[in-house]
């Protein structure tokens, strides 16, 4: 029986860090040459498309955009530089913030 | 200065097409009918052909469409581009230059960004452009025609300069059009809120009868949608509009 128990604990912490996060998380990520909103516009029109994004948020003072993530759903590091190249822009670094996302638009 | 407006099958966007459209319906109000001939087609040419001098935005992001038409002094400018990466965009292009006679130029361009520098808080490009289509004088047929283009900028979130030139070339057209460009913006604008810039262009376009404009303008854009409006030193309105969808 011990054994048993064992193994399901096992087996459930194992699915769980394999899982999508179960909560909404921020990412966010710099990006060099963000200095006029109508030139970043594509970084709006790319990210809004992903599924497991649900907010998109552009700071040109602090050059950084800002994503919520859907609940249970994640974006990758590789697909959010893949999406600042397409718009254009030079990413810099990628976080994943404990803020949300509200917070980490307010600074 | 005697200016001829006749159908001419490489401008796409003259009188003759916009007289079929609803629009033209509404112009021909009461006080409209009033007007001259004469004046009555510097308007709608003035209206419908606002063109810009320098295309801002040869390519933009991936997938993008972008729109582009004004007028500034002589010259009027419409293109449609589509960016089908961030560093390339093809699509069409037309321009006109108002003179004794009009001369015309449509064709299709493909457009490069050669380099960009993506600083922390700057952005410089160079862009260049090909283009071949017919070219002519309005009412006196065309011929095959080359066009292209250089562009350089650099931008930051108070300055902007800018560098344009381009060329039209065919058996009855040769046309430059050289412009320099600075602004500032007198407050920093973040992404969501109109961004307002004050600019200063000076302008020159080969073989026409006043060839070199300086042109006061202020530029606003926010979100997707882009504006300029401003006037040469002799009074000629300049008004481009631009769009990303």
């Amino acid at each position: 029986m011990k054994i048993l128990s064992v193994i399901s604990l096992l087996v459930l912490s194992a699915s769980l860090a394999h899982a999508a996060p179960d909560r909404v998380a921020t990412v966010k990520a710099t990006v060099n040459g963000m200095v006029c909103s109508f030139c970043a516009q594509g970084i709006l029109a790319h990210f809004k498309k992903h599924p497991a994004v649900s907010n998109v948020h552009v700071d040109l003072t602090r050059k950084l955009v800002l994503l919520e993530e859907r609940k249970g759903k994640s974006i990758t590091d590789k697909e959010i530089n893949e999406y600042i190249k397409k718009s254009g822009f030079e990413p810099v670094k990628v976080e994943r913030v404990k803020e949300s996302f509200d917070e980490a638009k307010g600074g | 200065m005697h200016r001829r407006r006749k159908s001419d099958p490489a401008w796409p966007f003259g009188f003759c097409d916009f007289q079929k459209t609803s629009q033209h319906r509404l112009v021909q109000s009461h006080l409209f009918s009033q007007l001259t001939q004469t004046k009555k087609l510097k308007i709608i040419s003035t209206s419908i052909l606002l063109a810009a001098s320098a295309a801002a935005h040869p390519v933009a992001f991936e997938a993008a469409y972008q729109l582009m038409f004004g007028t500034a002094g002589d010259v009027q400018n419409f293109e449609l581009y589509r960016s089908y990466s961030a560093q390339a965009a093809w699509g069409i292009h037309a321009m006109r230059f108002e003179g004794a006679e009009d001369e015309v130029f449509t064709g299709l361009q493909h457009n490069w960004l050669l380099k960009r520098w993506n600083l922390p808080s700057a952005q410089a490009n160079v862009y260049a452009g090909l283009g071949a289509g017919l070219a002519g004088e309005v009412g006196n047929g065309s011929s095959p025609a080359g066009i292209g283009f250089f562009r350089a900028d650099y931008e930051t979130r108070r300055v902007y300069t800018a560098f344009d030139a381009k060329l039209v070339e065919s058996a009855d057209v040769s046309r430059g059009v050289f412009s320099a460009a600075v602004g500032i913006a007198p407050y920093k604008a973040d992404f969501d809120q109109l961004n307002t810039w004050l600019i200063l262009q000076v302008e020159h376009v080969t073989g026409m009868e006043e060839n070199l404009d300086i042109v006061p303008k202020v530029r606003f854009f926010k979100g997707p949608y882009f504006l300029e409006l401003g006037s040469t030193l002799r009074g000629q309105p300049v008004a481009n509009f631009m769009i990303h969808f």
